[in-house]
């Protein structure tokens, strides 16, 4: 988890009194031990000599280390329990990927700057590997390096075209309906499938004539500000281009609780670059975003409704690709869910529960990349809060798209057999209606299911009347 | 209503999470991977009667933790844990004692067991059948050190692979297709009369699979455990999060706890490192079910210096030397643990209690060498029950 991020309270130190023994010499058990502090330093300040000749601000990834030397660090973790391997959602429908365990710690023994296992191209990168991983180790993230070291000499045109979301936001909002018509026309997505290798069925975003910063500029606040600090808003490119309505939504809530709700123009997280293994061009990406975040003010909250998003800030970026700075820590620490935004002002007693009864009974999913940032269900704890709104949790690892994966047309398959059993639970459950918190995860479960499905920020919008 | 945080997703986590929710509390379990169930064969081993009233373990400064659970609570666990676990899962009962065959033919003792091994504690002419490219699974070794005839059969859950994990075999054990093809290959190999030993692959999601295949053999079936992954140790887990979630249990996974707030001498939340900041979870009471050595709960540093990580409770039984050459002797370190009065509080040396209202359960608790005495189970349900009815007391 957060363990490069300064641990907790002073209650996370035991006090000496409480040790039988002499007061404790050792370190706190999150530690790294020397060993590996001194490898995991010694790639840092290879980090630092390089970053000092790159003309880009990237951080100064190679394909020779990888990436982040602590998740490498934890493989000596690994015990072989095989609670990966079961509970993996990809190597439980196809026979092409071996496991996490096999493809992750396993084979990373082998690896010295050099590709082992080519399997690992299908692991999707969900992450209920490391989630379930009862000793620490970072399975997922190891397998994402690997990836990327496997990939950085012969990147697939579609990888390096999918990834670019922001361009596909610029492209598409000035000629909205075309795109979405030139999108749902099956001859072109055929075209597109032979030729770039994007799965013809495959869920598409659709584009809006207005970005969701020039609805903001004009929108005008219908309730007093009431608290002292403001907060920030981070919508992603997809909050952006894509799901404008839900961030309009999330700003609505906000300012009805009483926040200024500020939003510097911002772009792209590289989350999407990222998984695809373009870990130079994702740094680049993410570091530009704390600095355009970090122009707003530094100690305000940063909230988004772009759920994988915050999940890239928090954590992924520095685990994965190693990117470290304080620049991004900064950002990291003061990053929050918009639901667990909620959920929290709900534990301090401050979110007013003036609801309106929505008499509904709706599949929510928790996303895998959600779920991996282990703040537990907010959305479910805040949605249950709704009088007479039965919200069931879909209880499924993933729903198979893992942000570009299931786009992809050698593993559409895959990815729809993944998700089938939280697809046919979601019709089951409301064939009108689904909840689930990231962008590309709610156009999987729309287009497989049929089931129109929002962010649980809907819901929270429609109790208070907005 | 009152917040009650329980470290740790096992046995003895789960178990105290749904005992506390189904009191009315609001319980959150924190866990920082899934549990240590799907590791376990899947069965309570020691039955309380022959051993509630456990002496001292040798070497240990500490009563045995059965005499602070006392022998009230550890049969109103079982039993708990029979009725979370339903009837198609676990069968037994506090005063049962059966012998079940293991995976290298050996013997168990088992007080609660899954139906689906019932039968392996019978007499009379078995055959033990291995399924082709299913690894770790030797019935030429269990049934020359257990008894009975050992064959194989190809049963290929699906192609593509050479071997395929436990997990598949199980999944395609699910489906009627996978039954049909599993009993149409054990047809040629079994004899009239013959009980049925198989590796416990029977079904994951379908806990009644075995069964379908027993009555379309017609003839007895049962399952021996495998080295992990343990099937019936997924089935037991999901069906002990599915009560916990049912009576209300809220799960934060992936997060380790790394300290309890305190004030004025109690504790008031429980904070876990959870992605890119620390979340302080406000409770009422904290219970440790973090396990003992094997899990992390207790943590031995580079210098064999014990240490309970979450709130630095103090240890007993802490060993000169932790770990003897001989590795079937009993090994000083599995005694370390913590030492608790009746209501399950850490207690200091002295005896006087660490804090009122945090509570340690299962593998912390120090003073038994619980895989070697096979009490573990009786020692996660019994304290469960005796925490549970601790908070219940102090809270209400």
């Amino acid at each position: 988890m957060s363990d490069h991020f300064p641990s907790a309270t002073p209650t996370a130190q035991p006090s000496p009194s409480r040790h039988t023994a002499e007061p404790s010499p050792y370190r706190h058990a999150a530690e790294p031990s020397p060993y590996r502090h001194a490898a995991r330093n010694e790639v840092e300040s290879q980090h630092q000599a390089r970053s000092c000749d790159c003309a880009q601000d990237d951080g100064g990834w190679t394909a020779q280390d990888g990436g982040s030397a602590f998740a490498r660090a934890r493989l000596d973790q690994c015990l072989k329990c095989t609670i990966c391997e079961a509970s993996c959602p990809v190597a439980a429908v196809t026979p092409l990927f071996p496991g996490p365990k096999f493809v992750g710690p396993q084979a990373e023994r082998f690896r010295n700057g050099e590709s082992v296992d080519h399997s690992i191209d299908y692991c999707s990168s969900c992450g209920t590997c490391t989630l379930v991983c009862p000793q620490g180790v970072k399975v997922a993230e190891l397998n994402s390096q690997a990836r990327a070291v496997m990939k950085a000499d012969h990147m697939p045109l579609r990888d390096k075209l999918i990834s670019q979301t922001t361009l596909m936001g610029q492209v598409m909002t000035p000629v909205a309906p075309i795109a979405n018509a030139a999108l749902a026309f099956q001859p072109v997505r055929v075209v597109v499938e032979k030729t770039v290798g994007i799965h013809r069925h495959a869920p598409m975003p659709r584009a809006n004539s207005q970005t969701f910063e020039a609805w903001f500029r004009r929108h005008r606040r219908a309730y007093p500000v009431t608290r002292p600090k403001p907060v920030l808003f981070f919508h992603g490119c997809a909050g952006e281009y894509f799901e404008v309505a839900t961030s309009k939504m999330s700003v609505q809530v906000l300012e009805y609780l009483g926040y200024e709700v500020i939003v510097p123009h911002h772009g792209c997280c590289g989350l999407a670059q990222q998984s695809n293994g373009l870990f130079r061009e994702a740094s680049a990406a993410v570091l530009k975003l704390c600095d355009q975040l970090r122009s707003a003010g530094e100690d305000l909250t940063i909230v988004s409704s772009s759920g994988s998003c915050t999940g890239m800030l928090k954590h992924e970026a520095h685990e994965i690709m190693g990117v470290d700075d304080d620049r991004l820590r900064d950002v990291a620490v003061r990053t929050r869910d918009i639901m667990e935004f909620l959920r929290d002002m709900h534990d301090a007693g401050e979110l007013p529960l003036d609801f309106k009864a929505i008499n509904m009974t709706v599949a929510y999913h928790a996303p895998c990349q959600l779920k991996s940032q282990g703040m537990g269900y907010p959305a479910t704890d805040v949605l249950g809060l709704i009088p007479e709104l039965k919200v069931v949790e879909s209880g499924f690892a993933c729903c198979g798209i893992a942000g570009t994966y299931g786009l992809k047309a050698e593993k559409y398959d895959i990815a729809q057999a993944v998700g089938h059993p939280l697809f046919e639970m979601v019709r089951a459950t409301n064939p009108k209606l689904a909840l689930c918190d990231t962008e590309t995860c709610r156009w999987q479960i729309s287009q497989s299911s049929g089931v129109p499905t929002r962010h649980p920020i809907a819901m929270v919008h429609r109790a208070y009347g907005l | 209503m009152k917040r009650i945080v329980v470290v740790g997703a096992g046995l003895a986590g789960l178990v105290t999470s749904t005992a506390l929710a189904k009191d009315g509390f609001d319980v959150t379990c924190v866990a920082f991977g899934v549990g240590g169930l799907p590791l376990s064969p899947d069965v309570v081993e020691s039955a309380p009667s022959s051993c509630a009233e456990r002496s001292v373990v040798a070497g240990s400064e500490l009563a045995h933790p059965y005499a602070a659970i006392g022998s009230d609570a550890i049969q109103t666990g079982l039993e708990l844990l029979l009725e979370l676990a339903g009837s198609d899962l676990l069968t037994g009962g506090p005063e049962t004692s059966v012998m079940l065959p293991t995976a290298l033919g050996g013997w168990r003792p088992a007080c609660l067991y899954p139906p689906s091994m019932a039968a392996g504690a019978s007499d009379g002419p078995a055959v033990i059948v291995g399924l082709r490219g299913l690894r770790d699974f030797y019935p030429g070794l269990i049934a020359g050190n257990w008894g009975g005839r050992a064959a194989m059969v190809d049963v290929a859950p699906r192609t593509g692979e050479a071997t395929s994990s436990p997990l598949v075999f199980a999944r395609f054990f699910d489906t009627d297709e996978g039954r049909r093809a599993l009993v149409k290959a054990l047809r040629p190999v079994v004899q009239n009369g013959e009980t049925v030993g198989l590796p416990a692959v029977l079904g994951l999601d379908d806990v009644n699979a075995w069964r379908k295949i027993e009555d379309a053999l017609g003839q007895p079936v049962f399952e021996i455990p495998m080295a992990p992954p343990s099937v019936p140790g997924w089935r037991l887990n999901n069906a002990l999060v599915s009560a916990a979630q049912a009576a209300g249990v809220r799960f934060r996974r992936g997060v380790k706890a790394i300290g309890v707030q305190q004030a004025d001498g109690r504790a008031t939340g429980l904070v876990v490192a959870s992605a890119g900041h620390p979340t302080t979870l406000p409770a009422d009471a904290v219970v440790l079910a973090s396990g003992g050595l094997k899990s992390g709960g207790i943590v031995m540093g580079d210098h064999q210096q014990f240490h309970e990580p979450v709130m630095g409770l103090p240890l007993a039984n802490v060993p000169e030397a932790p770990f003897v050459a001989d590795v079937f002797a009993p090994q000083p370190a599995y005694l370390v643990g913590v030492r608790v009065d009746e209501a399950m509080h850490p207690l200091d040396s002295d005896g006087n209690i660490v804090c009122s209202n945090v509570h340690a359960v299962g593998g912390l608790l120090g003073g038994s060498d619980r895989s070697r005495e096979l009490t573990s189970g009786g020692i996660d349900v019994g304290s469960a029950v005796a925490a549970a009815e601790a908070i219940g007391g102090e809270l209400a």
